[in-house]
């Protein structure tokens, strides 16, 4: 477990020095930014927009650190070869991955956190600023705690993605990585239409195809509450969990062939 | 150095070349702000990947500025034909954007030049809005205020009204309103009905206000019978009108009395009834011109 | 006592081609022990099939077939990696890591308690002359500081054998006059050292055992001094003051004649000719004997001789098989 500590924390070492941490300064200065001009455009709805804005951009913002960085955890070492000094060490190779993996999601999580807080902080100023009045109207409190969880789905989602992107790390280049899981991306954001297919097309096999496909494809949009969170509707706890359970049970999966996958592999 | 600075100014040479054209032959503007890109609301949800409720933001702020845009320009003619389009996307991306629905029926069944004047697509976007969030009060009484406003039809108001009555967790006052638009429609029966059931309500205030309408409705119940009276009763030649010549008739007992006890106030000149100023009953409702 | 590498029957077949019809065998059946305590080289040409050996030892490549066995375990052990080191050749480690952090790091992996790391990490970068250049990123080190870090990181955990796969690599003359060193010390600690080279002087100076490979085969393996072909093949003198006639004269008796320049020259002869006759003679022409040696076949030259008899051997073999390159 130690060697897993060890790799995890110099790839997030590596990510600092690779300069990751100034998205976060974008993020800031896009929220704040956006704060002040929305006031002027949208007819009061600047605390909902600036919701929407910092929920989005979290994703977004951690979407490209997991694809781009996940797609050359492995590649990366391996292209340039700095992994046969590493595998030398009395390390095996699933912890190799393991520690990859914490790695990037320890560099998640610190984005996600810090993310969070600047949208707390920009949602304290308006609520502060606005009449009481006014914030009778609001559907849901300038800061409200339901955000967290809309945050922490997003978090999960992100470690899906980057266990997505590690997995085609270790056996593709890191464009055809890239692509790979972008498409697992947008299929696993997509994924309504397949769950209804039946009720688009008459053949059963393709209805059937449609729906082996929903099951097996990483169900991403199940981790989208923004919406309801931004509205003030409820979330059901069970809901939250048996997504995250979801979510971990397909990251594990993903983990464990990534790591059957990479323990066999040559490197030449 | 030198290079550097011939680089700049190569650049601000480029950028003065293109304010001079520019000035020479000016360029027709591609108006992007009319221009609706994306038009089907289903193909734009997949496109934003999950990022619906953004792109509904966006959406409502392209809604607003076209709305403001095209309301406070005072060269071309304003169509605001983008309005209901961007406000569908709108709410289609979101289906709980309560303001889009709210203001932008609105700013739909706002009369033209103020707005596009379409209290229908007004009505269309509500009840959009209520197919999302059935039990949402506020959405039925806004439908009754386009019908009230916009189309001048207090009877369809009402019903709206008592719809929106019936929802979860809506106003007490929302009655009250159904039954004085049902009035003003000329519906006395419905308008009567409404009244009495609110006779039994908790609250006093409401209580009294539906007793008061209800003599209300007889007043006028009243002073139709009276009006038909005069007129079928020929008027002595050269008299104004007055109270007595009907009582000399025999049609009339007495000098009427309105349900609170005042008497009636007869016009001399034109033979209208009305209640008298001083009555409890005074002003009565009048009903609304259909336009 | 056992081995400390213990190498049977190892094979290394690549598939090649875009259906991966073609096969490329890399390592055709090497066998080999090295016993603790050596310094064993692995010498060949570009290709042969070194670092193939050395990335099947360090479990980067699978075997198609054959086993190796490290200190008396499987290859692939992965508690038997505690006790040995490797340097990869080429190496590449992260550039954005300073030389500190990076042996800091491998450290960590090698379970070097935490008291111990910086003082080990120290000295290690003394010994191999990293000096302030230790708190740079690694990205602004030279290919030959590259190394020595690479060096420095196999040693960390005082392995008890050492791989090093073209240890020389990069560096200049001062540098690998240094390694040499190096190697001569940790020999001298008793650790074994397996190195692997091209370069045969170096194995000359080091080595007790070697074994050539060539074509993916073991073509020899002995002591440098045992492998009987480093006999006194011919001699070798150099001439000065020699006449164009009495240059002609001696020419036939000569392999070989090289002119140096104004009247010097050597003259290559075959073992047969005695030089001891031939040398009153040239004196008597008036010419001076500068110097005199034995030719002994070098391992350059045996090398070259059994790389192509291997690959004689090989076309002979398998006709329709061929390098890649690799």
């Amino acid at each position: 477990m130690r060697a897993v500590r060890s790799i995890a924390l110099n790839v997030f070492r590596e990510s600092v020095r690779d300069r990751v941490p100034y998205n976060l300064v974008l993020f800031a200065v896009l929220l704040i930014g956006s704060s002040y001009l929305l006031a002027q455009l949208t007819a009061g709805q600047d605390v909902k927009i600036i919701k929407d804005l910092g929920l989005a951009a979290t994703s977004v913002f951690g979407l490209f650190i997991a694809i781009f960085i996940g797609i050359g955890l492995v590649s990366k070492e391996v292209e340039r070869r700095s992994i046969y000094a590493l595998l030398a060490k009395p390390i095996s190779r699933p912890q190799f991955i393991a520690g990859k993996y914490a790695g990037l999601v320890l560099t998640l999580a610190v984005n996600v956190a810090v993310m969070t807080a600047a949208m707390y902080a920009v949602l304290g100023y308006m609520t502060w600023i606005e009449t009481p009045a006014f914030k009778a109207s609001w559907e849901a409190p300038g800061t409200d705690p339901a955000l967290l969880k809309a945050m922490a789905l997003i978090f999960i989602e992100l470690m899906l993605v980057t266990a997505i992107a590690l997995f085609f790390s270790t056996f593709s280049s890191p464009i055809l990585s890239a692509a790979l899981t972008f498409g697992l991306y947008v299929a696993g954001s997509l994924n309504a239409d397949l769950r209804n297919f039946e009720q688009v097309v008459d053949s059963r096999a393709a209805a059937w195809l449609a729906r082996g496909l929903y099951h097996v494809l990483p169900d991403l949009s199940a981790f989208d509450i923004k919406t309801q969170v931004v509205h003030g509707l409820p979330v059901p706890a069970a809901y939250l969990w048996s997504t995250a359970a979801y979510g971990a049970a397909y990251i594990m999966a993903l983990l464990l062939g990534t790591m059957v996958i990479f323990s066999k592999r040559d490197f030449k | 150095m030198i290079r550097s600075l011939a680089a700049c100014a190569c650049l601000v040479l480029a950028m003065v070349l293109q304010i001079w054209r520019d000035q020479g032959f000016p360029r027709r503007e591609l108006d992007t702000q009319k221009v609706l890109y994306v038009r089907s609301p289903e193909v734009l949800k997949r496109l934003v990947l999950g990022f619906d409720a953004l792109a509904a933001d966006v959406y409502w702020i392209r809604a607003i500025q076209h709305y403001g845009g095209d309301r406070l320009d005072s060269g071309l003619p304003r169509r605001y034909e983008l309005l209901y389009p961007l406000l569908d996307m709108t709410t289609s991306l979101d289906p709980y954007f309560n303001i889009a629905y709210r203001f932008g029926a609105i700013f739909l069944s706002e009369a033209y030049p103020g707005g596009p004047g379409r209290p229908d697509q007004a009505v269309a976007i509500l009840r959009k809005g209520i197919a999302a969030q059935p039990g949402k009060w506020q959405y039925y009484h806004d439908i009754a205020f386009v019908h009230y406003f916009s189309m001048r039809d207090p009877v369809a108001a009402a019903t709206w009204f008592r719809r929106a009555a019936a929802q979860p967790g809506a106003p007490n006052w929302l009655m009250p309103v159904a039954a004085a638009m049902l009035t003003q429609g000329s519906d006395r029966t419905s308008a009567r009905f409404l009244w009495q059931q609110m006779l039994g309500a908790d609250q006093e205030w409401l209580r009294r206000r539906a007793t008061h309408a209800l003599l209300q409705l007889d007043a006028l119940d009243q002073i139709d019978r009276l009006q038909a009276l005069i007129g079928s009763t020929p008027k002595p030649p050269g008299e104004s009108y007055n109270w007595f010549w009907l009582v000399r008739s025999g049609r009339l007992l007495g000098v009427p009395l309105d349900p609170s006890g005042t008497p009636y106030e007869l016009d001399p000149v034109t033979g209208r009834v009305t209640v008298a100023q001083r009555s409890l009953l005074f002003p009565l409702p009048k009903p609304m011109d259909p336009r | 006592m056992s081995s400390a590498v213990h190498i049977e029957g190892l094979t290394k077949d690549y598939t090649v081609g875009f259906w991966g019809r073609r096969r490329y065998r890399a390592l055709d059946r090497l066998a080999l022990s090295i016993e603790p305590g050596e310094v064993f080289g692995f010498l060949g040409p570009n290709g042969a099939g070194k670092t193939t050996t050395l990335k099947l030892l360090m479990q980067l490549i699978f075997p198609t077939s054959g086993r190796a066995e490290i200190l008396g375990r499987p290859v692939g052990d992965v508690a038997a990696r505690r006790r040995i080191g490797y340097l990869p050749e080429n190496p590449y480690f992260y550039d954005y890591l300073t030389a500190e952090e990076l042996l800091t790091y491998f450290a960590q992996l090698l379970d070097v308690p935490a008291a111990d790391r910086r003082r080990r990490v120290s000295t290690l970068l003394d010994r191999v002359g990293i000096g302030r250049e230790r708190r740079f990123q690694l990205r602004k080190f030279s290919k030959g500081m590259v190394q020595r870090v690479g060096i420095a990181q196999a040693l960390l955990n005082e392995p008890e054998v050492v791989f090093l796969d073209e240890p020389m690599s990069g560096l200049d003359p001062l540098g690998r006059r240094d390694v040499r060193a190096l190697i001569l010390e940790l020999r001298d600690q008793g650790r074994t050292v397996f190195f692997s080279s091209h370069i045969l002087a170096d194995a000359e100076a080091l080595c007790s055992r070697v074994a050539i490979i060539a074509g993916g085969r073991l073509a020899a393996i002995g002591r440098l001094g045992e492998l009987a072909e480093f006999a006194v093949g011919g001699w070798e003198l150099v001439v000065a003051n020699l006449t164009p006639e009495a240059l002609e004269r001696f020419r036939p008796l000569t392999t070989r004649v090289t002119a140096i320049g104004a009247g010097r020259y050597t003259l290559e002869l075959p073992l047969a000719q005695a030089p001891e006759r031939l040398i009153p003679e040239i004196a008597a022409t008036g010419a001076m004997l500068v110097s005199m040696n034995p030719v002994r076949e070098t391992l350059e030259d045996f090398f070259v001789r059994r790389v192509a008899e291997a690959g004689a051997a090989e076309r002979a073999d398998t006709p329709e098989r061929h390098h890649a390159g690799g």
